[in-house]
């Protein structure tokens, strides 16, 4: 279980539906403050969709979205960028600026939000840029790199405003299994270093244990568990239990 | 009977949609241009690329358009021998119609197409999400400084078109078809005034709002991918190029 102490984002009865297609049908669920949060579902659940309405850039039809003490389904525009100041968001293609080199797209979000000066922004950026690792690349244009570098430098301009909260679309997937563990690390050390909290949107298994504190699993939109990774772990949720084990026979139906 | 009636209304429905939409993102982003900060770098970013890009393919269109406009005028006039009539026509014609236009058109076709594919492949890839997430608004970051820069370029566009224009239909009615020079140019200043020029130039301000407005408006709804934005390219283009004949006929009748 959950405590309902230091839960810093809370979804509550969540619907959402695009055109005709019910993608959640009431999601529940509470991230605790500071640790990692693991939100495991197969393919094609609304996971992405889920983080979005975490920073209100899709809101939901009904329910509320708790971030920080603020309802951002009734936040004015005002608010909702101040709540979205609070975030970084590292996306599953790392969406960087392609017309921007490196430096420029970590610098972005500085230049935007403060008023700092040319060479304490060139600090920061490049202090952040260390922090997941890469050197020498500040002057490359996001095409001339590779999956797992454009993925390094999203978390590094997402981290570069030291937001409290961190989301991750899909971070390993695509990525071959040791870029995989490298994420991994990069995700669960930036979680320690700068001690913030994380949203991991994932469907591997492996790496969500490796790394999570708490963790939830949603299937057909709506929320089959939310708790810390242990009791996860030993649940005996039918649900669950087959998504861990990776097998086709159970509950989850793919077809 | 039902989906007869859904067949005839859905269209309709969407129009309406798409128009309120559309007018709404300019109203977003005509209050998104006066709210700090000022995206001076973009501004003159687009200025260049919507406007001095174009330079080139601006006066090839001029000049040729007066040049056929001189020889097809010339036929009708010489029909009663007042074919020094020709500069005046092709001034008028030139100031009032086909400079605003043709050069609206071909804008369109390269920069507004342009902007599509560039807005549309941001959010195809997250980008825009990306500024939404980095709490910068895409309207103010990527629309109002693309559409301030469509309505400085247009008129600055419009002007060189008219100018080629002119030079060209003297160059076609004085020397090839051999028009006195002194009634053509006399004729000319005559009967085509500065209102004309205005006239046009009013035009080409809203043109340049209507092909920068409908090419960021295009690009930000792309929906499906790559093909999506090739899609919402062409769109753009064909719906950038009938509003602009729309919006031509509503102007002229009421600057008539």
């Amino acid at each position: 279980m959950i405590s309902d102490e230091n839960v810093i984002i809370e979804l509550k009865d969540v619907y959402k539906k695009f055109g005709k297609h019910e993608v959640h049908k009431g999601i529940n669920i509470k991230i605790p403050q500071g640790g990692i949060t693991v939100i495991l579902g197969p393919s094609g659940t609304g996971k992405s969709v889920l983080l979005k309405e975490m920073m209100g850039l899709i809101l939901p039809d009904s329910g509320e979205v708790t971030v920080d003490g603020v309802d951002i389904t009734k936040a004015s525009k005002v608010e909702l960028v101040n709540v979205r100041k609070k975030f970084g968001m590292l996306f599953q293609n790392a969406a960087l600026f392609d017309s921007m080199t490196v430096y420029e797209n970590v610098a972005f979000p500085l230049r935007e939000h403060t008023k700092l000066k040319e060479s304490q922004i060139k600090e920061l950026v490049l202090e952040k840029l260390k922090l997941v690792g890469l050197t020498n690349v500040e002057n490359k244009m996001p095409s001339e790199l590779s999956g797992g570098m454009r993925k390094r430098v999203g978390l590094a301009r997402a981290i570069v405003l030291e937001p409290m909260i961190i989301l991750y679309d899909e971070p390993t997937t695509g990525l071959d299994p040791i870029m995989k563990d490298v994420v991994d690390d990069l995700i669960y050390s930036t979680q320690k270093k700068l001690n913030i909290t994380s949203v991991v949107i994932s469907h591997d298994i492996d790496s969500a244990f490796k790394i999570a504190d708490y963790m939830a699993m949603i299937y057909d939109g709506k929320t089959i568990l939310n708790t810390t990774k242990e009791e996860f772990k030993n649940s005996d949720n039918p649900y669950v239990v087959q998504f861990i084990n990776g097998s086709k026979d159970g509950p989850i139906k793919m077809f | 009977m039902d989906r007869l009636l859904s067949l005839i209304g859905s269209p309709i429905l969407n129009m309406a949609m798409g128009s309120g939409k559309l007018f709404l993102l300019f109203i977003d982003s005509v209050i998104w241009l006066f709210r700090p900060p000022f995206r001076w770098k973009q501004l003159f970013k687009q200025i260049e690329f919507i406007g001095a890009n174009s330079i080139s393919v601006i006066i090839l269109t001029g000049t040729f358009t007066g040049m056929v406009f001189a020889f097809q005028s010339y036929i009708g006039f010489h029909k009663f021998g007042a074919e020094y009539m020709v500069g005046t026509v092709v001034g008028l014609g030139m100031a009032r119609e086909l400079g605003p236009v043709l050069s609206a058109i071909m804008v369109a076709a390269r920069a507004g197409s342009a902007i599509t594919a560039e807005i549309g492949s941001m959010k195809v890839t997250e980008q825009i999400d990306a500024l939404h997430s980095l709490a910068v608004d895409p309207v103010q970051y990527l629309v109002s400084p693309r559409i301030l820069a469509g309505v400085i370029v247009m008129p600055l566009l419009n002007s060189i078109a008219v100018f080629c224009g002119v030079v060209g239909g003297y160059f076609v009615g004085v020397e090839i078809l051999g028009i006195n020079k002194t009634l053509y140019l006399q004729y000319m200043y005559q009967y085509v005034d500065l209102t004309d020029l205005y006239n046009g130039m009013v035009k080409s301000l809203v043109f340049g709002v209507i092909l920068t407005l409908v090419g960021c408006y295009k690009g930000l709804n792309v929906g499906g991918g790559a093909e999506g934005v090739g899609k919402a390219t062409t769109e753009s283009v064909v719906l950038s190029c009938v509003l602009i004949l729309v919006f031509d006929y509503i102007l002229t009748a009421f600057m008539f």
